[in-house]
C-alpha cells in the first residue's frame, strides 16, 4: 500500500462527496416541485411563493444556490432546520452517533452468527447445518426490515413480553435498559447481513478448501485444525471485509426503517421526519452524512484488506 | 431456449422458485377474479375477525377480507417491482455498456461517478426521489429504477469487459466483423445471461423496496390494498390482530424468496458449459 | 531388498451420475529404495488418481475396488487419519505441478516450509527456521534469508518450485511423488528445476514416483518407466529401453508423438516471394489513465518477413511478446510500425481490409475461449464462410477437412473434446481459405498424441492449400520438426532468426543456445 494509493482513495472520497452533494441538491431543490412549493404546499399563492423564494435565495442561478449551500456545509454548517429553527449539524451528528452505535452492534452480532454458521455450512456441506444456513440466507434476503421488525415485535414484545417494544434509552446512562431496547433493532438489522455473509463465506470457504494449497497443506500431514486455522481461515475470511463494507449501504437503508419502527432517535428517523416535514437542510445534511459514512467505511475496509492481504499491491 | 427452460425446471432452486411464484403469478393475472370477497368492501360487523372458514386470513379494522386484499394487491406490488427493475436494468445496462465501450478516461469518469452514487443507500435515494416526485405507484417504480441503475451499470460493465476479453470476440475482430455484429451476435447472448440472473434477483429486492415505501407512507396511498401499506395500517392492531401483519408479510416473503430462488436457478440454467 | 512402495492389484472407481467410472484397473507397481519410477500417461489416464490414492486424499466419490498400497510393507489403506497424517509429509512427500497454486498466497514462504518440520520432527520455531534456511540453500536459493520472509507472489515461479521441493524434502521422506514438477514452468526454468532434482536425487538418495505426460522427459529422469492408459499399466521397462524399443503399440504411439528435431515432417522448401513483412513493429499494452506510466511495452521494433508457403516458427517464454505480435498481425491489437502484405503497406489495423483479414487467419491457444459457448459448430463455421464469399453448404466439407464427422455441426463447443474444439477452430480459420495462418500455441493445452494429430492435420492442409504458417510455440523440438525458419523472442524483442538447419550451428544467439540446451532431443533410437 503506497502513499499514492491512499492519496488517490482520499481524492475519490472527495469526488464521491461532490457527486452525492450534487445529486442530493438536484433532487431536493432543482426538481419541478421546488423548495418553496414543498414548504408551502401545492395551494400556496404565487405571491407567497415568490416571497419565500426570494427569502431562500431561490431566484439566484442554480450553481450559485448550490455554492451557497455547499460552502458553509464544508465548514460544518448545514443551515437552520425549517422544523425546529435550530442548527441542523449538531442535531444530525448526535442522531448519526446513535445510528452508528446501532450499526456497529448489528455488525458485531452479525459476525458472531454468520462466521461460525458460514464456516460450519461449508465444512459440513449438504449436511443439516448447511440446510439451516441456506434457509437463513434465503429468508434473510427476502424479508424486508419492516416485516422482520414487526414480527419480532409481535413475538418478543407483545406475546412473550421479554423485551420493550419501542423507544430508546442511552446505554451510556442505563446500561441494562439501554441494551434491552436495542436488542430487537440490532437483530433486525443484522439478519439481512447474516444472509449475505453466510452465503458468501460458505462459497468462499468451499473454494478455498478445494484449492491446491489446502490439498498441499493436508499432504504435509498437518493436523486438520492447523490446516483450517492457519491456511484456510484467513483466505476465506478476507473477502468478508469487502462484503461487510458494501453491506453498510444496506445497513444504512435498513436503519431508516428500523429506527422508524422502534422509535430510535437516529439519523434514519431524523431523515424520515425531515422528509415528512419537508425540512430541506436536514434532508440534505442527513443524506450527505449517510453517504459519507458509507464512503469512509469502504475506505477503511480497503485499507484493512490491503494490510491483511499481501498479494494486493496498490498503485 | 427450451433447453434452458428444461435445465431450469430440473434444477432444485429453479423448480422451487417456480413453484413458489406460481400462486404469485396467478394472483397478478387473476387476483380480483380469485378474491373470495370484495377487497374494498367495508363491514363494521366483520371488524378484526381472526382467520376462519369465511375469512381464511381474517379481516382488518374495517372488516375487509385480508386474503382478497392480498390477492388484489399482488398486481400492483409485483408490477411496480418488475417495471422498476426493467427500467433500472435497461438504463443501467446502457450506461454500463457505453462506459465499457468508450473506455479510457470516459470509462473512468463514468465508473467513479457510479461508485459515488452507490454511496447513497438505495432506500434513501428512493425516498429522496419520491419526496420530490410525489407519492404514487409510478413514481415509486421510477424512484426504485433510479436507485437500481448504478448497480446494474457496474455489473453490465464488468460482464461486458470480461466477455470482450474472450478470444471468440477477438476472432470476430480479426475477421473484420462490424461493431454491431460483434456486440449483438457474439457478445450479446453472453452478456445478457448474467444480467437476466441479476435482474431476477433484483425483482425480489424491488418487491421489498416497494413494500417498504408503502410501509413508510411514500408509496401506495390508502385505501389501496398494497402489502406494505397493509402492514403499516395493521401496526396499531398488533396486539389484537397479529394476522393482519403476518399475512401480507408472508406474501412479501413468498414473492421475494421465489424470485431469489428463480434467479439462482437461472444462473445454473443459463450457463452454457453445464450440460 | 524390499520395495519402498508397492502397489498391488489396486483398482479404483469414481461414482458418477452415469454409473461407476473405472479409473484404475488392477494396477501393480513397485519402487525400490533409491529408485525413481516414471509414470507416463495422457490426461484421463488415471495417473493423478493413482497419486491421490497413494497420498490417501481421494475425492468423496472415489470407490476403491480392492488391492493394496504398501509403504515399507505397511498397507496405507488400512491406516486411520491420525496415522496417515504422521506419514504424509514425513515419509511420503509430494511436489506439485503448479507452485503458483500449491503455495498458500497469504503465508510467508519460510513459514510454509518450517511448519512441516515443526509438525513432524517436533522442532521449535527457532531450530525449524535454521533448518529451513539450510534447506533453502540446498535447493540453491541464492538469498534464503530474504526468501524466507517473502510471500509467494513476490518471488519467481522457479523460486516458488524450489521452496515446494525443499518442503517435500524437509523430513527426508522415504518416497517423493513428483507430479509434473516442471510442466507449469517456462522451458529454461523447468530445465533448471529438473537439473536440481537430479542433483538432489543423489544427495538425498531419493526414491520417487515421477508422474508426467512427457515420455521423453521421464525416460531421461527415471530409472524405470511405466505407461498408463485408461487406468491400466500397459508397459513397464527400464527407461532407456522404453523409448528406444517400446513393445506395446500404445507406447510406440506415445514415443512417436514426441517431437524429435531430427525427424523432419516438412521436406518441401518455402516459396521465394515475401507474403507478409513487418518493419519496426511495436505493440503497447494498457492505456494511459491519469498516470501515463502504466503503459507496458509488449513488442518492441520487430522486423521480419514470412515467405509464401513458409512455416515460420516463433519461440519464446510466456511474456516474451509472441502472442501480442500474433494479435497485432491479426488486426486485434493496435500497433506501430509497418506491415506489408504481398507488397501492400499497412500502417494501422484500420487499413487491414477484408482481403487482408481473409488472407490472414488466426487460431488461438485456448479453444474454450475462442469458440463462442452459445453458438453451435454450424453457426461458428457459417459466419466466416458467408463473410468470405462461400455458403454454409460447405460446412460438411470443412468438417471433413479437419477429420470431424459432419454430425458435429449440430453440437455446442462444450460437447466436444479439447482436440475436437481445436479442429473446429482450425476449420473456422480455413473457411476463409487463408494464405497465412497464425497458430498461437494451438497445441499447448493438448495431449502429445492429440498434438501430433493436429500437426499432421495442419501439414496436410498446407499441402492442399499452400498456406503459410506463423507457428508460435514454446516447444523448440516441435519447431525443429516443421519450421523452415525459427524466430526467437525475448522480452518483446526478436533476438534471433535462424534457418532451422542452422540452429545447431555456432552462429546463434546465447539465449537461443540456452533454449536448445533446455530442450534436449529425446533419447533416440
Amino acid at each position: 500500500m503506497s502513499l499514492l494509493w491512499l492519496m488517490r482513495r482520499l481524492l475519490l472520497i472527495a469526488y464521491t462527496m461532490i457527486v452525492v452533494s450534487v445529486v442530493v441538491f438536484a433532487i431536493t431543490e432543482a426538481l419541478p416541485a421546488d423548495a418553496a412549493t414543498m414548504i408551502l404546499g401545492q395551494n400556496a399563492t404565487p405571491a407567497a411563493l415568490a416571497a419565500l423564494r426570494a427569502r431562500l435565495g431561490l431566484d439566484a442561478p442554480v450553481w450559485l444556490q448550490y455554492w451557497r449551500w455547499v460552502w458553509p456545509a464544508l465548514h460544518g454548517n448545514f443551515g437552520i432546520s425549517m422544523r425546529t429553527n435550530l442548527p441542523v449539524a449538531p442535531a444530525m451528528l448526535a442522531a448519526l452517533s446513535r445510528s452508528l452505535m446501532l450499526a456497529a452492534a448489528a455488525i458485531l452480532l452479525m459476525l458472531l452468527i454468520a462466521v461460525p454458521l458460514g464456516l460450519a455450512a461449508a465444512l459440513g456441506r449438504s449436511g443439516p447445518i448447511d440446510l439451516i444456513a441456506g434457509l437463513v440466507s434465503y429468508l434473510g434476503v427476502s424479508l424486508p426490515e419492516f416485516v422482520t421488525a414487526t414480527m419480532l415485535l409481535i413475538l418478543f414484545a407483545d406475546r412473550l413480553g421479554w423485551l420493550p417494544a419501542t423507544g430508546y434509552v442511552s446505554p451510556a446512562r442505563h446500561l441494562v435498559d439501554g441494551v434491552r431496547h436495542l436488542v430487537l433493532p440490532v437483530v433486525t438489522v443484522a439478519l439481512v447481513m447474516v444472509a449475505h455473509v453466510v452465503r458468501m463465506l460458505r462459497s468462499e470457504t468451499i473454494d478455498v478448501m478445494a484449492s491446491d494449497y489446502i490439498r498441499a497443506a493436508h499432504l504435509k500431514g498437518l493436523p486438520p485444525r492447523v490446516v483450517l486455522f492457519r491456511h484456510a481461515l484467513r483466505n476465506a475470511l478476507l473477502p468478508v471485509i469487502t462484503v461487510v463494507a458494501l453491506d453498510v449501504g444496506y445497513v444504512l437503508g435498513g436503519i431508516i426503517v428500523v429506527e422508524q419502527i422502534f422509535a430510535i432517535p437516529g439519523i434514519g428517523r431524523a431523515l424520515i421526519v425531515a422528509i415528512q416535514s419537508r425540512d430541506l437542510p436536514s434532508i440534505q445534511a442527513g443524506a450527505l452524512m449517510m453517504a459519507g459514512t458509507y464512503a469512509v467505511v469502504n475506505l477503511l475496509s480497503d485499507i484493512a484488506y490491503a494490510l491483511l492481504d499481501k498479494r494486493i499491491r496498490y498503485e | 431456449m427450451s433447453e434452458a427452460w428444461q435445465r431450469l425446471v430440473r434444477s432444485r432452486h429453479g423448480a422451487l422458485g417456480l413453484i413458489l411464484l406460481f400462486p404469485v403469478v396467478l394472483a397478478v393475472l387473476a387476483g380480483p377474479l380469485l378474491a373470495p370477497h370484495n377487497a374494498d368492501a367495508i363491514s363494521f360487523a366483520a371488524r378484526l375477525h381472526p382467520p376462519s372458514a369465511r375469512f381464511w386470513l381474517g379481516t382488518d379494522e374495517f372488516g375487509r377480507d385480508i386474503l382478497s386484499r392480498i390477492l388484489v394487491g399482488a398486481r400492483a406490488s409485483v408490477a411496480v417491482a418488475v417495471t422498476a427493475t426493467l427500467l433500472g436494468t435497461i438504463s443501467g445496462g446502457l450506461l454500463g455498456t457505453l462506459s465499457a465501450y468508450l473506455g479510457g478516461m470516459a470509462d473512468e469518469a463514468i465508473m467513479r461517478t457510479i461508485d459515488a452514487m452507490m454511496a447513497i443507500p438505495a432506500l434513501l435515494l428512493a425516498l429522496l426521489v419520491l419526496s420530490s416526485l410525489g407519492k404514487g405507484m409510478f413514481d415509486a417504480s421510477l424512484a426504485i429504477a433510479i436507485a437500481f441503475a448504478p448497480g446494474m451499470a457496474r455489473i453490465t460493465r464488468s460482464v461486458a469487459l470480461a466477455t470482450r476479453q474472450q478470444d471468440y470476440v477477438n476472432a470476430a475482430i480479426a475477421r473484420g466483423e462490424s461493431a454491431g455484429w460483434i456486440v449483438l451476435r457474439e457478445m450479446g447472448p453472453n452478456v445478457i445471461a448474467p444480467l437476466v440472473v441479476e435482474s431476477t434477483i433484483r425483482v425480489a429486492f424491488a418487491v421489498m423496496l416497494v413494500a417498504t415505501l408503502g410501509f413508510l407512507g411514500l408509496g401506495a396511498q390508502p385505501p389501496a390494498p398494497d402489502w406494505g401499506l397493509m402492514i403499516a395500517e395493521a401496526r396499531q392492531y398488533l396486539h389484537q390482530a397479529p394476522w393482519m401483519i403476518v399475512a401480507p408479510g408472508a406474501a412479501i416473503a413468498l414473492t421475494a424468496v421465489g424470485f431469489n430462488l428463480l434467479g439462482d436457478g437461472l444462473r445454473d440454467a443459463l450457463n452454457p458449459r453445464v450440460g | 531388498m524390499s520395495a519402498v512402495l508397492e502397489i498391488e492389484n489396486y483398482s479404483l472407481d469414481y461414482a458418477t451420475a452415469a454409473g461407476n467410472l473405472h479409473v484404475l484397473d488392477q494396477v501393480s507397481l513397485a519402487i525400490a529404495p533409491g529408485e525413481v519410477l516414471g509414470l507416463v500417461g495422457e490426461s484421463g489416464s488415471g495417473k493423478s488418481s493413482l497419486a491421490a490414492a497413494i497420498m490417501r486424499l481421494l475425492p468423496t466419490n472415489a470407490r476403491e475396488q480392492g488391492g493394496a498400497i504398501r509403504l515399507g510393507g505397511e498397507n496405507l489403506r488400512s491406516l486411520d487419519q491420525p496415522r496417515l497424517r504422521a506419514i504424509r509429509g514425513r515419509r511420503i512427500a509430494m511436489v506439485f505441478q503448479d507452485p503458483a497454486t500449491s503455495l498458500n498466497p497469504t503465508l510467508p514462504l519460510g513459514r510454509q516450509l518450517s511448519e512441516v518440520m515443526e509438525c513432524h520432527l517436533g522442532l521449535a520455531r527457532g531450530p525449524a527456521r535454521t533448518e529451513a534456511l539450510a534447506l533453502l540453500r540446498r535447493v540453491e536459493i541464492t538469498d534464503p534469508e530474504a526468501i524466507f520472509h517473502r510471500f509467494p507472489h513476490e518471488v519467481s515461479g522457479g523460486e516458488k518450485q524450489r521452496v515446494v521441493i525443499a518442503t517435500a524434502l524437509a523430513c527426508h521422506p522415504e518416497l517423493v511423488l513428483l507430479d509434473e514438477p516442471t510442466t507449469a514452468l517456462d522451458v529454461l526454468t523447468g530445465a533448471r528445476i529438473l537439473d536440481l532434482l537430479s542433483r538432489l536425487r543423489t544427495e538425498f538418495s531419493m526414491s520417487g514416483l515421477y508422474i508426467s505426460h512427457d515420455l521423453s522427459l521421464v525416460s531421461r529422469f527415471a530409472d524405470r518407466v511405466a505407461v498408463i492408459r485408461r487406468g491400466r499399466i500397459v508397459e513397464e521397462q527400464p527407461a532407456p529401453t522404453i523409448f528406444r524399443a517400446p513393445l506395446e503399440p500404445y507406447t510406440r504411439q506415445l514415443a512417436d508423438a514426441v517431437p524429435r528435431p531430427e525427424r523432419r515432417l516438412v521436406t518441401d522448401a518455402a516459396g521465394e516471394n515475401e507474403l507478409l513483412g513487418l518493419t519496426g513493429l511495436s505493440v503497447r499494452h494498457g492505456r494511459p489513465v491519469l498516470l501515463p506510466n502504466r503503459v507496458k511495452i509488449a513488442v518492441e521494433a520487430v522486423s521480419f518477413a514470412i515467405r509464401e508457403r513458409e512455416i515460420f516458427g516463433m519461440i519464446g517464454e510466456s511474456g516474451s511478446g509472441k502472442s501480442s505480435l500474433a494479435r497485432a498481425l491479426a488486426g486485434i491489437l493496435p500497433f506501430r510500425g509497418e506491415v506489408r502484405f504481398v507488397g501492400r503497406s499497412i500502417a494501422r489495423p484500420a487499413e487491414m481490409d477484408r482481403a487482408y483479414r481473409r488472407a490472414v487467419q488466426i487460431v488461438f491457444q485456448n479453444p474454450d475461449s475462442s469458440l463462442n459457448p452459445r453458438h453451435r459448430v454450424a453457426q461458428i463455421l457459417a459466419r466466416p464462410l458467408r463473410l468470405f464469399g462461400a455458403t454454409p453448404a460447405e460446412i460438411p466439407r470443412l468438417l471433413e477437412d479437419v477429420h470431424l464427422p459432419a454430425s458435429h455441426a449440430r453440437r455446442f463447443p462444450h460437447e466436444l473434446s479439447g482436440g475436437e474444439k481445436q479442429r473446429v477452430a482450425i476449420a473456422r480459420a480455413f473457411a476463409a481459405r487463408p494464405r497465412l495462418l497464425i497458430c498461437d500455441e494451438i497445441t499447448a493445452s493438448l495431449d502429445v498424441s492429440v498434438q501430433s494429430r493436429v500437426i499432421e492435420l495442419l501439414l496436410a492442409l498446407r499441402r492442399t492449400h499452400g498456406t503459410a504458417y506463423l507457428f508460435i510455440t514454446h516447444d523448440l523440438n516441435l519447431l525443429r520438426q516443421i519450421a523452415h525458419r525459427v524466430a526467437v523472442m525475448y522480452r518483446g524483442r526478436l533476438v534471433d532468426l535462424q534457418y532451422t538447419a542452422a540452429l545447431g550451428g555456432t552462429d546463434v544467439h546465447a539465449y537461443t543456445r540456452d533454449l536448445i540446451t533446455a530442450s534436449p532431443a529425446p533419447v533416440s533410437g
